[in-house]
Formats: structure tokens, C-alpha cells, sequence
């Protein structure tokens, strides 16, 4: 921390928090260089650990005041490096933040401070025969604030959908350092909407009303076999065809098959080329009907082998392998990328395709694992760190598949977020005046450009002076530095 | 200034006219709230909308957004209104990937149209708001809904995509075509409700639903609010998972109560049974259709419609506020209506309503629609939480105050 | 566990470095951190003492802050269950522990602590200086630096709370070096005693040889084995843990399976294998060893039930030691022998995970932190309304009865081997929880 200015706000910190809540010395601030993207990596100037909103307004009002900048930080568990903090500012960790404010039932919602465990909230739900919704992978560590950031979604977003579904208000300190409430539904503009899934580039939220769902009277699940990913694809297609909303279709191919069976010996049918999991929620009879239909529907595809989970044991060691498969990869490969595309899903065979002919030409292997119903894909691209120019070689053949998204009409990110990784791909999708028109949110909100700055957008915009209309031109434009929209 | 205006119009009419095929001088009887538009313009495409849109940016034209005008009486008279830009020849079903259950249909589609087109392919937009006839963009811009909210939502939570042309005339995409999507800022959920003041929706892509094969309407009468409160609670923590649960009133001792049962056949029929019999608790005789009761999803009667926002539990404060001349309808997830006769003391109850929910729920009251005498001496919004960010958000949108001026909240 | 998680298939012993490499970074050992329950601060969860391993292994020095944080850590294990990439955090912290003591001076009161505890603890004589009223410590032939360590001040509380709290009919004669099996044989075992299991805990030992001996077993008690080396080596002191593991293997090396009631020596036994590898000599005796280890209630369910139970109408809190259910893997096997007791009713305590703040030299060395941990497993175990609480760790009990006692509440306390033995005698819940009033 060689900055006065940080030191001078790390002793106001202390001030602020006490000297338990403010770290500054570097061994221990290195421990915070990444989130759960560790290609990206820089040391935080300063981390704090406040414990209520009013000390995080505090230290907003601090940064706001020294232009420093600032990053809100959950769990630590993001894949797109939405949490990288900056060498020349303050990582605002919440993970001390972290009581269950109210579960109230009558009105199926609770309230809960940021740093609280996703899973947590369902936790403590479940005695009442309730739960929240969004269950991304990393539900067990994820922090809601975190979710919010990301609009995390989860193997059951196909039916439920995201987080910005399950997020009723939530109270943010915005970056002028004001506490204040965002609600849906209240008068005005839909800034919760906007706030969720903005990456921590808006503000940062310090108390959130979520809504809880009713636990499904019947959860059934069958794992499907089939020869081909073809074959597990027109079984999907198939079964969304019908006019089914299953709680999950996941998908697995030949490669990912091997390192799950590598990892957690999940016993998958031998053979198979794709494993489907269909996973059926809600009334006992509506499931029993559609779980026929599903069984059906599945052999007329070619399933050569379908298993139902008689109980939750046993739905347990069907999704085991899905759930191992990423950390799994690292049986089969040293090293491996993990991306994160989307498409319709009736593209589906053609991406594979592309996908495999990329493998192909290029040699380098790609084991896919997917969120099936809804198209979103995670190609695993695996090298060898210790080959000289692999993990070059990996990166460009990761890209290649955005591209194939985005020609399908996709996205370059289902629920991982854009943050520094993808911030990049970010003007293949959109044109230069859709990242334009979006940051003008940000403007709206942080016309200083301090908080979470160098996320999700590759080139920052010009705010011009705000509050009050922007007159004449902005000195910045006039000195030939800057360009004005 | 009444022939400062004329020139300007006439500049207008001209400007406009080499860039849209469809422009004419405003009517009075198309006044917006009773502001008449200098000029209508009618785009057939999103590139000539955009035109309108740029000229209005140079001639520095006030613009106001009209669908199919079944809520253009909602909210606030502009302030300005020189350009009225008609949407109706956007009117096309951009398209329809029925195995992807997307849609991408421009912003004056008839939501009528829309729904034949999808229902051709067994698909729906779950969205049931009232009155026929609204146009996609119309549906968006006031964030319309009705029953059915209670398990799909509202348009903030169906639109997976949003082109609006910006004040300066841009074309502007946010989402896409695909429902999983984190890419970029969920522009979609902004201007949802946005009145028009934030840019020119001309088309939006949205995630649909198969059509069930079944439903049930399952409906009782109630006369007691407790036992009502008590059913709706019932339901709604029973594992039935009703797509729709209503309250309705029109008169001060008279309550009925509506659940919509959807799926396959087997299935319906069997919660039909578990939700008459939670009913049935009640006290009340059970009636089960397949098809609405009349007053299913309709707004309130009334020349006063109030939009209450606020908790489930706020139904058993809302119903304390059926008086004469109000009429009430409420959907579980926590949202409803009054409609009021003039009669009513519309201001009144405003100000009763807003002190209950607003104090004890945590809930929002916003008139809709209300005659012009009233209007004049209510606030229309009520309090609004993070208003300054909302106009700096505004500010950048519309830095000049042309789009909609004074429509929305606090004059925005 | 250890073999579904050990070596990946063909590649030779892997070293630091490429043990760290196995870490991605996913954060899902934080929850089942309960350093990072408390602080939540990522220097004290797994995965940032990883990166502070990391930060020494790229050339950062051993500094104090790294010290503290490796000193913070409980060694509990949960990560190692938690993690999906099967990092082996348990060897990562031992060697880090090791690297500490080699290039970390520590200041003279705390190494005087720790000195006296690795005086004290491992030799049951020394420790039996302690037993019977506990005033007596202050005369006794205690070297002068335990006595002048403050270790005894900080253990007298625990010390005194489980004098009170042990089953009331523990009083116990030494046990012999062989106690025949009851009716036909079906195995000779051997049995480790332990050391604090030992002095503090004899009924535990009465108890676990006469459960064994009922179901059929000889029993063979080694006279000369000594302390199993757990302490030390979940300590980073490898030579002195490598010397206990040597007695030990010689001294179990005629029997075929070692039964052992103290969790934390079960899993140091069972990594001898690991300790010794690097040993020509002796690595192929360690692993022997290591194969033939068992926790009593691991071997009871393989052995599978004889004798039969008596009722014992009682509710009983069964508590994962950490050393048992994350280490070894054993969390089935108790309740399954508790569940096999007429009349008997087990509650799960609230986040069985956590550990309890023991930890072995832990809650003597950071005294606050154990302190806390133990206030909320005393919370969750007080949450189930159970009579007794039942453990395989004498750490775990004395932990968990004082934090119930500071929160004013007493619960009897008992190890699972108490427990059958109880049930199998049918000497019915009096043996175990003291009488209503």
C-alpha cells in the first residue's frame, strides 16, 4: 500500500471499523488478489470487513471523497473475475455480513444481509416447506449479494428462472454513499432490475428481500443414456416440444462422462456418448404424468439405458457426476478453461459441430457439459499449462466458441457473468451504441466511475458533469482526449 | 406563443415528413391527457422510427410514444407533446423460434394478434393483462399484468430483449434472443413501466409458455375478510402451485375468491380437489370451471384505479378499505386494485390506503387513472424511494427532456 | 476415504507444489471452515492458507501473519471433505506446520506453552500427576516448566467440568494386558489406549474392552505402547511424531487390527503410511500399520453385532469428532451401533460439520477462538434437547461440556464405547445420565 491516499483511508477505516476490520498489510491482502477466476489476479489496496450498511456508506463517502475506487466482494466464488479488485483501491468484503433478518412465511420472502450462504436461506426455509429458488452450483458458499450481482441462475433456472426473478428489493449504498431502497413493483423506474446482474458496478447491496417457493410436493429425476450428444439433443427437443417446463435438463458428453467417473466413480452407463438428466418438480400428479412422458420420449430418441431415482439418495448419485464435472476436468487435464456460452437451443446440433470441428483443427479437446434446456453451454477446454503456448492455444479455441454462440444468436455468458473476462467479447455481441446507451445507467448512478470500475464494459464512457444537464462541450472532448456520444 | 407553436409544428410536419411515410398534424381528439401532439408520425419500421426520432432530436421536438391508447390516460399529462409517434404499423411478428419458445414482435403488435400467432404452436406469453387490444410496446412501457402474475410475473421478468431508439435517435439492443443471458445491463427490466420517457420501444423479444393442456377456475364466495385472508393463505402455502389466486369485491359485504389451476389434464384434476377442499374449509360452496368467471382479470369499475403494490399479507389491510363506491381485485403475489367512484372521495381513500400499506407493508399506491379535478389535487405516485437516482438515470437517457416530459414520477 | 482421494493413478509421490496446484480456487471449503464460520476473513479459510502456502512456496518469508494464520487453523479436516478437487489439505497444513516450526521463531512465553504441552500431554505419567482433585497439580512432581507455562490454569476449567461430567460409574481398575473374549472367538484385536483417553478417561478404555471382549474379541492391551504421536504430528513436530509412530508400530506389530476409541489417534495411525513413506526401513511396517487401524465403532459395524442390547431409554446428541468424520470418514457407523440400542433416540446436532473448537492442543493454544467455536456447539447441541451427549474424542467432550457449562447448562457426557457397554451389561440409563433432581 504505498498510496497515501489509500493509507490515509486505511486509518480512517480503523476509525470507521476498528483495526479487526481493516487489513492492510500485503501478505494477507494478497490472499484476496482473485475471485473464483484465478487467471485473473491484483493485490487490493486495502480490504475491509464492515458489518452493517451504515459503515459501508461510510466508506463509500470515503473513496467517493479521495477518488479512490472500490469493489464489493462476496464469497469470492464468481467465474468471471466480477470481484477483481483493484491495486489502487478498496476490496469491500461482506462476508461478515451474514444474519438472516426475518424468514416470513405469510408474505413467502426474507430478508437477509449479502454475505449471507445461498444455500442458507434455503436452510432456514426449509422447516416451513420453503426455499429459494436460484441454486447456482456454488450455492453452498455463493452469497446472496453476490447473486445479485450476477443474476446467478442454477441447473433449475430452465422452470424457476434467475435471481433478478427471486429478488423482491433490496437495499444498496449507492455510490454517492446514500443508503437507499430499490424495490420492484414500487413507482418509478425499475431500478432493481437494472441493479441485479450489474455486476457491483451500480452500488452495493446491503440487505436483500428475496421470495421463497414453495418446496414441490414431488421431485423426480431419471438419468438417460444415449449413444450420440445428437441423439440426448433430439430427446431434449423432443421433450420441450411437448409442451414441458422440467425443473432441469442437463447434459453431459462422452469426455465429461470419463473425468466424473474418474473423480466420483458416479457409476454412468458404460458406453454412453451423452448422459441427459431430466429432473421433474411439482404436484404429485402433474409429475407423474409428464415423468411417463419424459421416460417415453427419452427411449424414442435412442436412450439405450434410463434410470429413475426411487429416492433422494439415489437422485443424489445421479446428479453426483454432474455436479463433480467441472472439478473433475482436472483428472483428465492439467489445466482446463471453463467458459460459459449460450444458444437457442435448437441450434444446439450445429454448435456441436462447430464446436467439435474447432477441436478438431486446432487439437485441442473440449469435453462439454450443459444446461440443456435452455441452451446455456459450458465447453471445457483442456490443456497443459506446462506445454509451452497451450494455454494460448485454449484461449483462442475458448473465443472461437463465443463467436458460434453469438453467429447462433446466443449470448457470451448464461450466468457467469461478463466482469474482466469477458469484457472483451463484450462489442461482438453488442454494437458500440448498446454499450453506450447501457452505460448510461452507470452514469446515472456512479458518474465518478468508482465503483467496480473495468467490469463488464471494454471501454468506460464519459459521464459529463452530473447532476444537471450537460451544456456546451465537455472539456475533456475539447482537449481531443475524449469522445463525445 | 399560440403562433410560435404553429411554426413549429409546421417545421415538424416538414422535417418529419421526408423521413416517415406516415405523418400527418395531431387531432384534438387525440390529445394525450388533453395535450394535443403538433405532429403524429406513424414508422413503419424500426429505421424510420429512428429517423423520427433523430429529426425530434434536431428540432428539439417533445415526443410521446402511443400504441393502441388503452392506457394512454395513465399517469400524468405531458408536458409537451409535438410529436405523437404512433406505433401501429409496427405491427409485424418479427419472429417466432417455437422451439426455442422465443418471440421477437415489434412494439404496436396487437397482444391479441401476438397471442393467435403463438397459440398456432401450442405457446403463450404468460402475460394476462386486461384490456384487449393493447399493443406489445403499450404493455412494457406501463409494466401491464394480470393474474397470471403470480407465477410467471411481469414484463420485467418475460422480456428477454429490447430495441428502443434513444432520444438521439440511436438504435439501442439490450438482452437477445436467448432466455439464459447475463450479458451487459437487463435494459429490458428498466424501461419496463418507464412511460415512454426513457426512449421509443419498437420491438422486444420475449420468453414464452406452452399452453396447458388443461386449466380449472375454482371459485367461492366469502363474506367474512378474515376467512378470506385465511383461504388465499391457504392456497398460496399449499403445494397446488395455482398459476393465479384473485380476490375480488365490488361492494362493501360481498367477497369472491378465484383460483387458476393449469397443467395436464390428470394433474389439474386432482389439485382442483385439494384446492376445493382448502376452500371448502372456508365454509363456502365451491364452484369449478374450465373457463373464466366474467370478472376474472378485469380492472376494478371506476373513474379512479388505484395499482397497490404490497406484501400478500397486506390483503387483509386492503380489505378494511372496501367502502362504498370501491371496488377492489388483488392477486396473491402481493399486487391489486381499487377502482373508485367519483363519489368515493378519491382523494381520501388515496391518502387512507397510502398511510396503511405504506407504514405497516411496506407497499406503494399509484394512481392510474383518475378525472383531471382529482388529478390536479393528488400526488399521482406517492412517495418514491431512490427518486434522485432515478432522475440521474432519466438525465442521461433524456438529457434535453423530450421523451414523455412530465409523465412519470416527480415530473420525469 | 483416503484411498478414493489419494494419489491419481501412476504419478509418483507428489510434492508441495504440485499438491497446491491441485487448488482452483472454487471457495467451497469456506463453509466448513470454522475459522471462517467465526471471522470470515479468507486468510483464515482453506483456501487462503493455501494461497498463503502459495505466497511462502514463490519465496514470501515464514512471517508472523502467515504464522498466525497456519496457527489458527483447527486441523479439523472439514475442508478436506468439502473439497471437489480432492485437495489433500490435511498434508498441506502438516508440512506447513513442519516448515513453521523449522523457520518461524516464536516469542519465549509461546514457546514455552507449547514446549510444556509436548511435555506434558503424550506421557500418560506426567498426566496422571494431574488426576484426582485437581488442586493437587500444584505439588506434584510436575517439571517446572508445565507448572510455569500457564498450561495448567488454562486447562483446569476442562479439566474440572469433565470430573463432573463423566459417567458416574467410570471408576475403573488398570486394565490387563489381555482380556479374554466372552463366548467363541471371532478376532484377536489390539487396543490403544491413549493418553489423555488414558488418565482422564479410564472408564472409556474399561468400557471399550469389555464391549470388544463381549462381542467376541480378545482383547490384547500392549503394556509398553506409548503415546501414538497425534498431538505432535498434527503440530509440525515430525520427529518427534515420527518416534511415537515407530513405537507404536513395534509395539502393535503382532496383531492384525488395532482398535483405537480416540479419534484423533485412529487418524494419526492411519497416517503413519504418509509420516514414513519417505522411510525405506520403516515404510512398509507404517503402512502395515496404517491398514490394520481401526476406530472402535469402524471395526464394530465390520465386525457386525453378537451381544445383545438392552434398552437404554435415553435421548442422546451424537457429535462428529472432526478426526473421526472427516479424517477417517467414520459418521455412519456410531449412529448405526447407537441406533442398534432399544429405546434409545439420537438427535443430530445443527451443523454437524463444524468443529467444535478442541482440535487437540487447540483450545489451549488459541484459548478465544476455541472458546467461541465451543459456545456454538454448545448452542446446537443444547438445540436437541438431549440427555447425553455421546462422542468418540475425550477432546471433543471436555470441550463441549465446558462450553455448556459456562452457558450454565450440564449435560452428561459419554463415548460411544460407554454407551454400548452400558446397553450390553443393561445397567439402563442410571449408568449414564445422573438422576432427574
Amino acid at each position: 500500500m504505498e498510496s497515501p491516499a489509500l493509507q490515509a483511508l486505511a486509518r480512517r477505516c480503523e476509525r470507521l471499523l476498528g483495526t479487526e476490520a481493516v487489513i492492510s498489510d500485503p501478505v494477507r491482502l494478497r490472499t484476496y488478489d482473485c475471485d473464483g477466476l484465478t487467471t485473473h489476479r491484483a493485490t487490493p489496496g486495502l480490504v475491509v470487513l464492515p458489518e452493517s450498511a451504515e459503515q459501508i456508506a461510510a466508506i463509500v463517502r470515503a473513496c467517493a471523497e479521495a477518488g479512490i475506487p472500490y469493489v464489493a466482494r462476496g464469497s469470492g466464488t464468481g467465474l468471471s473475475g466480477g470481484a477483481l479488485p483493484r491495486t489502487d483501491g478498496v476490496l469491500i468484503v461482506t462476508s461478515r455480513m451474514r444474519r438472516i433478518l426475518e424468514i416470513d412465511i405469510a408474505n413467502r420472502r426474507a430478508v437477509v444481509e449479502p454475505g449471507v450462504i445461498n444455500l442458507d436461506v434455503s436452510r432456514a426455509a426449509r422447516p416451513y416447506g420453503y426455499y429459494f429458488a436460484p441454486d447456482p452450483s456454488s450455492q453452498q458458499i455463493c452469497s446472496v449479494g453476490g447473486n445479485v450481482a450476477e443474476n446467478s441462475g442454477g441447473a433449475h433456472c430452465l422452470k424457476y428462472g434467475f435471481t433478478a426473478h427471486h429478488v423482491l428489493a433490496c437495499e444498496i449504498v449507492t455510490p454517492d454513499g446514500e443508503i437507499t431502497e430499490l424495490a420492484a413493483g414500487g413507482p418509478g423506474y425499475d431500478l432493481l432490475g437494472v441493479f441485479v446482474g450489474a455486476e457491483g458496478t451500480l452500488g452495493i447491496t446491503t440487505k436483500i428481500t428475496v421470495r421463497l417457493t414453495r418446496l414441490p410436493e414431488t421431485v423426480q429425476t431419471l438419468l438417460a443414456a444415449f449413444g450420440s450428444i445428437e441423439a440426448g439433443g433430439t430427446a431434449v427437443s423432443a421433450i420441450i416440444g411437448a409442451g414441458m417446463v422440467p425443473a432441469a435438463i442437463e447434459m453431459m458428453d462422452a469426455l465429461s462422462i470419463e473425468a466424473a467417473e474418474a473423480a466420483v466413480d458416479c457409476g454412468y452407463p458404460p458406453g454412453a456418448g451423452a448422459v441427459l438428466i431430466v429432473e421433474l418438480d411439482g404436484p404429485a400428479a402433474e409429475v407423474e404424468h409428464q415423468f411417463g412422458e419424459v421416460e417415453r420420449l427419452c427411449r424414442e430418441a435412442g436412450a439405450f439405458e434410463i434410470r429413475v431415482a426411487a429416492d433422494d439418495a439415489e437422485r443424489a448419485l445421479i446428479w453426483k457426476g454432474r455436479k463433480s464435472a467441472f472439478a473433475a476436468v482436472g483428472r483428465i487435464s492439467p489445466a482446463y478453461l471453463v467458459q460459459d456460452g449460450v444458444i437457442p437451443r435448437t441450434s444446439l446440433p450445429g454448435v456441436l459441430a462447430g464446436i467439435d470441428a474447432l477441436s478438431a483443427e486446432s487439437g485441442v479437446r473440449v469435453a462439454n457439459v450443459f444446461h440443456a434446456g435452455d441452451g446455456n453451454l459450458h465447453p471445457l477446454v483442456l490443456f497443459d499449462d506446462a506445454e509451452h503456448g497451450a494455454a494460448e492455444r485454449a484461449e483462442e479455441v475458448s473465443g472461437k466458441i463465443l463467436d458460434l454462440c453469438i453467429e447462433h444468436g446466443g449470448s457470451i455468458t448464461g450466468e457467469h457473468g461478463v466482469g474482466v473476462d469477458k469484457s472483451r467479447y463484450m462489442p461482438r455481441m453488442f454494437t458500440e451504441t448498446d454499450l453506450d446507451t447501457m452505460q448510461m445507467v452507470r452514469c446515472g448512478f456512479d458518474p465518478a466511475g468508482l465503483c467496480n470500475p473495468g467490469k463488464v464494459f471494454p471501454t468506460p464512457r464519459l459521464c459529463g458533469e452530473v447532476p444537471g444537464f450537460r451544456k456546451g462541450v465537455h472539456p475533456l472532448v475539447e482537449q481531443g482526449k475524449a469522445e463525445q456520444f | 406563443m399560440a403562433a410560435e407553436g404553429g411554426a413549429k409544428a409546421r417545421d415538424a410536419l416538414d422535417a418529419l415528413t421526408k423521413v416517415c411515410g406516415d405523418v400527418r398534424p395531431g387531432e384534438p381528439e387525440e390529445g394525450v391527457l388533453g395535450v394535443v401532439p403538433g405532429v403524429v408520425a406513424a414508422p413503419a419500421t424500426s429505421a424510420e422510427a429512428a429517423e423520427v426520432m433523430r429529426t425530434a432530436a434536431e428540432l428539439g421536438l417533445a415526443v410521446v410514444p402511443r400504441g393502441a391508447e388503452t392506457r394512454l390516460d395513465w399517469g400524468a399529462p405531458p408536458a409537451r407533446c409535438d410529436v405523437l409517434v404512433d406505433t401501429a404499423r409496427l405491427d409485424q411478428v418479427v419472429e417466432h423460434a417455437a422451439g426455442d419458445l422465443v418471440v421477437t414482435a415489434e412494439a404496436g403488435l396487437d397482444t391479441g394478434r401476438l397471442a393467435e400467432v403463438l397459440a398456432e404452436r401450442g405457446q403463450r406469453l404468460a402475460l394476462d393483462a386486461p384490456l384487449p387490444g393493447s399493443t406489445v410496446g403499450g404493455t412494457i412501457a406501463t409494466a401491464a399484468a394480470g393474474p397470471l402474475r403470480l407465477l410467471y410475473g411481469t414484463p420485467r421478468d418475460l422480456v428477454i430483449g429490447l430495441t428502443v431508439i434513444r432520444a438521439d435517435g440511436r438504435v439501442a439492443r439490450s438482452g437477445g434472443k436467448v432466455v439464459k443471458n447475463v450479458a451487459g445491463y437487463d435494459l429490458g427490466r428498466l424501461f419496463s413501466g418507464s412511460y415512454g420517457t426513457l426512449g421509443l420501444i419498437v420491438e422486444a423479444t420475449f420468453r414464452l409458455h406452452p399452453i396447458p393442456a388443461a386449466q380449472a377456475y375454482i371459485t367461492c364466495d366469502l363474506t367474512d375478510a378474515t376467512r378470506a385472508y385465511e383461504a388465499v393463505q391457504a392456497v398460496l402455502h399449499s403445494p397446488a402451485v395455482p398459476s393465479a389466486v384473485e380476490v375480488v369485491s365490488s361492494s362493501q359485504d360481498g367477497l369472491t375468491l378465484g383460483v387458476l389451476l393449469e397443467g395436464v389434464p390428470e394433474g389439474v384434476a386432482a389439485r382442483t380437489e385439494q384446492v376445493s377442499a382448502l376452500l371448502g374449509a372456508a365454509g363456502t360452496q365451491v364452484r369449478t370451471a374450465q373457463e373464466p368467471p366474467e370478472w376474472w382479470g378485469a380492472y376494478p369499475d371506476g373513474t379512479t384505479l388505484i395499482d397497490v403494490t404490497a406484501p400478500p399479507s397486506a390483503l387483509a389491510t386492503l380489505l378494511e378499505h372496501r367502502t362504498e363506491g370501491v371496488s377492489l381485485s388483488w392477486s396473491a403475489a402481493g399486487h391489486g386494485y381499487l377502482g373508485l367512484t367519483p363519489e368515493a372521495d378519491p382523494a381520501g381513500t388515496l391518502a387512507r390506503v397510502r398511510e396503511d400499506l405504506g407504514g405497516r407493508h411496506n407497499g406503494a399506491a399509484v394512481v392510474r387513472y383518475t378525472p383531471e379535478a382529482v388529478r390536479n389535487e393528488i400526488d399521482l405516485w406517492g412517495p418514491v424511494p431512490a427518486f434522485s437516482l432515478m432522475r440521474r438515470v432519466k438525465e442521461q437517457f433524456d438529457p434535453e427532456n423530450r421523451l414523455s416530459p412530465g409523465r412519470f414520477v416527480g415530473g420525469l | 476415504m483416503a484411498g478414493e482421494r489419494d494419489e491419481r493413478d501412476g504419478a509418483e509421490p507428489r510434492g508441495l507444489p504440485e499438491l497446491l496446484g491441485d487448488c482452483v480456487h472454487c471457495g467451497f471449503c469456506l463453509p466448513t471452515c470454522p475459522t471462517y464460520v467465526l471471522w470470515g476473513e479468507e486468510m483464515d479459510s482453506p483456501r487462503g492458507r493455501i494461497h498463503l502456502m502459495e505466497q511462502h512456496q514463490e519465496g514470501a518469508p515464514m512471517s508472523a501473519p502467515m504464522v498466525q494464520h497456519f496457527d489458527q487453523c483447527l486441523g479439523c479436516m472439514a475442508c478436506v471433505t468439502a473439497c471437489p478437487s480432492g485437495v489433500r489439505y490435511d498434508r498441506l497444513i502438516e508440512a506447513t506446520r513442519a516448515t513453521v516450526e523449522e523457520e518461524h521463531a516464536r516469542p519465549l512465553p509461546e514457546r514455552a506453552l507449547r514446549e510444556a504441552i509436548f511435555r506434558l500431554f503424550p506421557y500418560p505419567n506426567r498426566l496422571r500427576a494431574l488426576r484426582g482433585p485437581l488442586r493437587a497439580y500444584q505439588k506434584t512432581g510436575l517439571e517446572r516448566l508445565v507448572r510455569r507455562s500457564g498450561i495448567l490454569e488454562r486447562l483446569s476449567p476442562s479439566l474440572a467440568a469433565m470430573e463432573r461430567l463423566a459417567p458416574p460409574l467410570s471408576r475403573s481398575p488398570r486394565l490387563p494386558e489381555r482380556v479374554a473374549a466372552r463366548g467363541e472367538r471371532r478376532a484377536t484385536v489390539g487396543m490403544l489406549t491413549g493418553c489423555v483417553q488414558r488418565e482422564f478417561f479410564p472408564g472409556v478404555n474399561a468400557a471399550t474392552a469389555r464391549v470388544l471382549a463381549m462381542e467376541g474379541c480378545d482383547v490384547v492391551i500392549p503394556a509398553r505402547q506409548g503415546c501414538c504421536g497425534a498431538l505432535s504430528l498434527h503440530s509440525g513436530r515430525e520427529e518427534e511424531a515420527t518416534a511415537f509412530a515407530r513405537r507404536t508400530i513395534v509395539a502393535f506389530e503382532a496383531v492384525d487390527v488395532v482398535v483405537v476409541n480416540a479419534a484423533g489417534c485412529g487418524s494419526a495411525m492411519k497416517d503413519y503410511r504418509d509420516v514414513l513413506a519417505g522411510d525405506p526401513e520403516w515404510a512398509g511396517r507404517a503402512e502395515a500399520l496404517s491398514a490394520k487401524t481401526r476406530d472402535l465403532a469402524e471395526y464394530l459395524a465390520e465386525l457386525g453385532p453378537r451381544a445383545p442390547r438392552r434398552p437404554l431409554p435415553v435421548t442422546v446428541a451424537y457429535h462428529d469428532a472432526c478426526h473421526l468424520a472427516h479424517a477417517q470418514g467414520v459418521r455412519a457407523q456410531p449412529r448405526a451401533l447407537l441406533a442398534g440400542i432399544p429405546e434409545l433416540t439420537i438427535k443430530e446436532i445443527a451443523d454437524p460439520e463444524i468443529c467444535c473448537g478442541s482440535a487437540g492442543t487447540y483450545n489451549i493454544l488459541q484459548p478465544e477462538a476455541a472458546a467461541e467455536l465451543g459456545d456454538r456447539k454448545a448452542a446446537n447441541v443444547r438445540a436437541t434437547d438431549a440427555e447425553l451427549l455421546v462422542a468418540a474424542n475425550p477432546g471433543c467432550s471436555m470441550q463441549i461440556a465446558t462450553a455448556l457449562e459456562r452457558r450454565g447448562a450440564r449435560l452428561a457426557v459419554a463415548h460411544t464405547a460407554e454407551v454400548l457397554d452400558a446397553s450390553l451389561r443393561g445397567l439402563g440409563r442410571e449408568a449414564l445420565v445422573p438422576r432427574a433432581g
